[in-house]
């Protein structure tokens, strides 16, 4: 590969191995003065018209306005005023694929919205071309191993020139471009495949069937589907273990079946006795006894599954820590949990709630009860739901539910609900009647393990879409590319070659087939599987004698914000009627984090909201040190670190989020170039310190990965103390008076706080409907104690008070950063030697943050082996769209797109 | 309320930032530009233009540069992270790598696949014989660097390496990836001289030595104090 760049004395460094040395003088005169041609191409009839036709069109290359994932976000600061794609004529951006002619598939492309790109490609006029941008669209990236995620864009459409990096740079994408406009430099007209009518450069639209179905490969399919070629793969691979459930602390209410050893060996101690007798200091239970059993024993004794390959984690007996039992760091506590179970006892009989693991089990019949009584009768009324997972154990699927007191916040409690384990068995009374936040969440656990919530108004799969064969979050679901439980996985060099995940699978791409599947007769490319099931049913208006049509808005459309759709009954202009249709961008974060270990979900946290890496960081590494206790206690500096890499993050975000507001209302992209400004300055802070611009990765259990590189305290005191203040005022005063502003926003998607409440609505969305409830303050973590900085609340909760509570939050986040910065010591900045061998205790935890987006949680199940039992991302993007149809109706197409615009979604935390 | 008038003061901000903009650069907008030189050049006479390839912006100075990629490019901070690279010692030649695995097993999207080399009896020796990395996969996180304790698989900053074709150029192989410690010394000039590294390189050059002495000693036996090599 030659790489020729321009000679740049000291400052750039060019990889000697990769260069052909050239006099540097004679090269710069080559460059400055020789222009290589030909005479044929230079005056010759052909090659002048293919030189002007050619100069032409690279020169104005129109890209479709079209981002997939976190790339979009580099393709868009590409556009921006720092880097001005304008220079190249390419700084038109459509919105329609008839007007562009280069497709730049910035990001991760998923099975959900691979029809939806072949349906663009198709309608782009030619010549066209794509470019690939970033490791995913190239290959699948990181997310490769995932179910839902095509493995290369290149696997459908033709791709023209690809650009490696994850995600690329915006000088990278430039770079990808110029190559783009060179390959375009070469092109003949004569031989161009676009004037030629017999050439077809349409390519089939694929199927979303029960799976993504090529359909130019359709026989080749079915007939390897039918030899049941996955199932005997599948066979042979060492499935991922399952843990029991922990039980009460009462043997009476044990009705569960536990595995009998199979030589009569004596009965070996459940998990949970395990854990009591190692806290009441009694001896540890006889290893040889534990060996002498059968190895289904063992996996009932001991919550390390037995693996047969004698994985790392396989060893029976082993002495396995377990953390302080509690749902999270600031809870209602042992005592008042004691309370709790005996007055609900008292209310609705014995057995109605007993304690597991600091939590209340509920028995399924009576869940809706103590609900309602959480929620009305209690002292503490249990207002709002924080947050709502599912995980499969070996016995049964247990939901759990997380709920915090509005107005009594940080006494937070956790419910468990058990339905039977089987595909598709699960029954459990569903909760939107008491609290209407739980709405996408159930959903969301119905796509995601198939447990039916009866009487939920509408349980539709939310994610993947109708028809999609299997539960994935299941463990007993295996993926196409599956390999093993845990990484590290087996090795991929066969005699000196390496070979792709593509290899392994018997369909040669990441599809997955039941064998028995019959109806591929009935594919259909027309067919809406994703949305046809999610039509709005509106209330009739009946004062004008109207039709009412169903608009589905998406999921390419330059104001959803990413790949969201909607489907809009529209009355006239009046909203009657809408419904989210997401998992565009779902791309398996959490199959993928119970892989991983729990160091390597770092850097897949940066891609949950590619806006906010560093805040993410935050609130998965407080979620494993819960479990981790003092073997992860943060020093000082790194505390302090920290906070000020959140804050900075979230004036980022708020600004991005200010302008893409201002873009949603009508004012294209200047505004926000206006907003995006100081970002960049910001991400330049975060590229110097942690290495990248949006994927920090910087956060490690107990610390952050570096220190503070030389100078960096400087620039960051000069940007927070003199630069933020005035871009927020510039702001303010540009857009808190303007009459466009205020006539589009004011009383517009209104949400009461009592609403907001109820929908489980987080962050400045709950906060601009007059709720107080900021999680640095109601359930307080790191040191967020030690600032002076008020909570923002608005009074109306429309879409004025939600961007008024986002500006005055970036001048409370600048007062923050100040004292940060001003108090930050010297010190270790991370506990001990920074090890890649973390041993987390076994336990559970929930770390609640409080994201730029709102709440965000992460929900970590420890079996005390290397990686999650159960991994959960309590998003408050995809939690927040639940109150979208409500601040949406009666009002216009162009309002729901600013009343989108203020809920300030991200898909990659909408559809992880 | 006048009516429309959000719209004029709109209008207005934009025009005079756009003028401010000339005035704050007063004159240095067009002249700050580096890169190489044009046919037409108003600066012709001026020897250092074009030799100024990154734009470090002041905190201070109001508003933002536009990079005008390629001719100038944003300053390379040292961390910065494109792929992992792998370092080879130029003094001797020899790959740092062990092939120890450490980076494959801390690599989350499981992109680095390695096998150890045998020596001619079959003896594992610690130097990677096969070494792969594929950049379609590889998220660009930097643990791998991060955790190896050689100093040897490290992250290169070079970002232009868009190409047309993946399948053939998109798995790196150990050709690919190695890069000598001088590269290296140059682009993360505060890793290669700090305490962690230099003790690592001196451990190194320990290790060395006293193979060298060793393998003397045994050869000639009565040879004059041999030489040692440069630390």
């Amino acid at each position: 590969m030659a790489i020729t760049t321009e000679p740049r004395p000291e400052q750039t460094i060019i990889r000697p191995e990769w260069m052909t040395v050239i006099d540097p003088d004679l090269q710069r005169e080559l460059q400055q003065v020789v222009y290589t041609t030909t005479w044929q191409k230079l005056v010759g009839i052909g090659g002048m018209i293919d030189t002007v036709y050619n100069w032409g069109r690279r020169s104005s290359l129109w890209p479709l306005g079209f981002g997939l994932a976190c790339c979009a976000i580099e393709m868009i600061c590409t556009a921006s005023s720092r880097f001005d794609i304008a220079r190249f004529g390419a700084e038109v951006f459509r919105g329609s694929p008839r007007q562009a002619d280069v497709m730049i598939v910035s990001g991760t492309v998923t099975k959900t919205m691979m029809p939806m790109i072949a349906r663009l490609y198709d309608q782009m006029p030619e010549p066209k071309y794509v470019m690939s941008m970033g490791a995913c669209a190239s290959g699948g990236g990181p997310f490769k191993e995932g179910y839902n995620v095509v493995s290369g864009i290149d696997k459908f459409l033709p791709v023209d020139v690809y650009i490696p990096g994850c995600p690329p740079t915006p000088q990278a994408l430039l770079n990808g471009l110029i190559m783009l406009q060179k390959k375009i430099d070469g092109e003949k007209l004569s031989a161009s495949p676009w004037y030629r009518g017999e050439v077809e450069r349409d390519v089939p639209i694929p199927v979303l069937g029960p799976d993504l179905i090529d359909l130019r490969t359709l026989e080749i399919t079915a007939e390897r589907t039918a030899a049941g070629l996955v199932e005997a793969r599948e066979a042979t691979l060492v499935k991922p273990p399952k843990i029991a459930a922990p039980q009460p602390e009462a043997p009476a209410a044990v009705d569960v079946p536990t595995p009998q050893p199979a030589d009569g060996a004596p009965k070996p101690m459940s998990k949970l006795d395990m854990i009591r007798a190692k806290a009441k200091n009694l001896a540890e239970p006889n290893p040889a006894t534990t060996e002498a059993t059968s190895p289904n024993a063992d996996a009932a004794a001991v919550p390390v599954p037995v693996k047969d390959t004698g994985k790392p984690a396989a060893k029976p007996g082993k002495k396995i820590k377990t953390a302080e039992a509690r749902p999270s760091l600031v809870w209602l506590g042992n005592a008042g949990l004691k309370d709790l179970e005996g007055r609900l006892n008292a209310e609705f009989g014995e057995g109605t709630a007993t304690i597991v693991m600091a939590a209340l089990l509920i028995p399924t019949e009576k869940l809706l009860a103590v609900a309602n009584y959480l929620r009305h009768k209690n002292p503490i009324k249990y207002d709002y739901l924080t947050s709502l997972q599912s995980v499969h154990y070996e016995d049964c699927i247990e939901v759990n539910y997380h709920l915090d007191s509005i107005h009594d916040p940080g006494k937070l409690i956790e419910l468990r609900v058990r339905c039977a384990e089987g595909e598709g068995e699960g029954r459990i009374p569903s909760v939107v009647s008491v609290w209407r936040g739980a709405d996408f969440q159930e959903r969301e656990v119905y796509d995601m393990m198939g447990v039916r919530f009866v009487g939920h108004p509408e349980l539709q799969r939310i994610l993947m879409w109708e028809g999609f064969a299997y539960y994935p979050l299941r463990k007993d679901y295996l993926e196409p590319y599956y390999e093993g439980p845990t990484k590290v996985l087996d090795s991929r060099i066969e005699d000196g070659q390496h070979f792709r995940a593509e290899e392994i699978s018997p369909h040669g791409t990441n599809i997955k087939i039941p064998k028995g599947y019959n109806g591929w007769k009935t594919l259909d490319p027309g067919d809406d599987t994703k949305g046809k099931y999610l039509l709005p049913s509106g209330a009739e208006v009946s004062e004008l004698d109207t039709d009412q049509f169903i608009v589905s808005m998406g999921p390419q459309h330059p104001s959803t914000h990413g790949v969201f759709r909607m489907n809009l009954r529209v009355d006239g202009e009046m909203i009657v009627g809408l419904k989210p249709v997401m998992g565009y961008m779902h791309r398996n974060h959490e199959k993928i984090g119970e892989r991983n270990t729990f160091l390597m979900n770092f850097p897949f946290t940066d891609r949950l909201d590619y806006l906010t890496s560093m805040a993410n960081n935050f609130g998965y590494a407080l979620a494993v040190e819960q479990l981790m206790g003092d073997d992860a206690k943060v020093p000082e500096r790194a505390e302090y670190i920290r906070v000020i890499m959140a804050e900075l993050t979230r004036v980022a975000s708020h600004m991005w989020s200010i302008g893409f507001l201002l873009n949603d209302l009508g004012a294209f992209f200047t505004p926000a170039l206006y907003a995006i400004e100081e970002r960049e300055l910001i991400l330049d802070l975060f590229e110097w310190a942690s290495g990248s611009r949006m994927m920090c990765n910087y956060f490690r259990f107990g610390g952050v990965a570096f220190d503070l590189p030389k100078g960096w305290i400087e620039r960051c005191r000069d940007i927070v103390y003199d630069r933020l203040d005035r871009r927020i005022d510039e702001l303010d005063r540009y857009l808190s008076g303007n009459e466009i502003v205020l006539d589009r926003c004011k009383g517009i998607g209104v949400l009461t706080a009592e609403q907001a409440t109820n929908l489980s609505t987080a962050g400045p969305v709950l906060r601009a409907s007059g709720v107080d409830y900021d999680l640095r303050r109601a359930s307080p973590y790191s040191i967020y104690d030690r600032f002076d900085f008020k909570v923002i609340t608005g009074k109306t909760g429309d879409l004025y008070d939600r961007y008024l509570v986002r500006l005055l939050e970036m001048r409370e986040s600048v007062k923050i950063l100040k004292q940060a910065v001003r108090d930050l010591p010297e010190g270790p900045i991370l506990p001990g030697k920074k090890s890649y061998q973390i041993k987390v205790p076994a336990g559970e935890a929930l770390s609640r943050t409080e994201a730029p987006k709102g709440e965000l949680g992460f929900y970590v199940l420890s079996d005390g082996s290397g990686s999650a039992y159960r991994y959960h991302v309590r998003s408050p993007s995809f939690i927040n769209l639940t109150a979208l149809e409500q601040m949406c109706l009666g009002h216009t197409i162009a309002d729901v797109v600013g009343i989108l615009g203020s809920l300030d979604i991200v898909l990659g935390e909408v559809d992880r | 309320m006048s009516f429309g008038k959000g719209l004029f003061i709109g209008h207005w901000v934009t025009l005079r930032r756009f003028l401010r903009t000339f005035l704050l650069g007063a004159g240095r907008t067009l002249k700050r530009r580096g890169g190489g030189h044009q046919i037409l050049d108003l600066w012709f006479g001026d020897k250092e233009r074009g030799s100024q390839p990154t734009i470090q912006q002041d905190a201070r100075t109001e508003g933002l540069f536009t990079v005008e990629y390629p001719d100038e490019r944003l300053p390379v901070y040292e961390r910065f992270r494109m792929l992992p690279v792998l370092v080879y010692d130029d003094a001797d030649g020899n790959v740092r790598c062990t092939s120890c695995n450490i980076c494959a097993k801390v690599c989350p999207p499981q992109c680095i696949w390695m096998t150890h080399a045998a020596g001619p009896t079959g003896s594992p020796v610690p130097l990677p014989e096969d070494f792969f990395i594929d950049m379609d996969v590889c998220m660009n996180c930097g643990l791998c660097s991060e955790y190896c304790p050689f100093d040897a698989i490290k992250m290169d900053q070079n970002f232009e390496l868009s190409n047309y074709e993946r399948h053939q150029t998109h798995i790196y192989s150990m050709q690919d990836l190695l890069v000598s410690s001088e590269y290296y010394a140059k682009t993360h000039p505060d890793a290669w001289a700090s305490a962690d590294e230099v003790t690592e390189r001196g451990k190194v050059q320990k290790k060395k030595d006293q193979r060298l002495q060793k393998a003397l000693a045994a050869t000639k036996p009565a040879a004059v104090a041999p030489k040692t090599a440069k630390v």
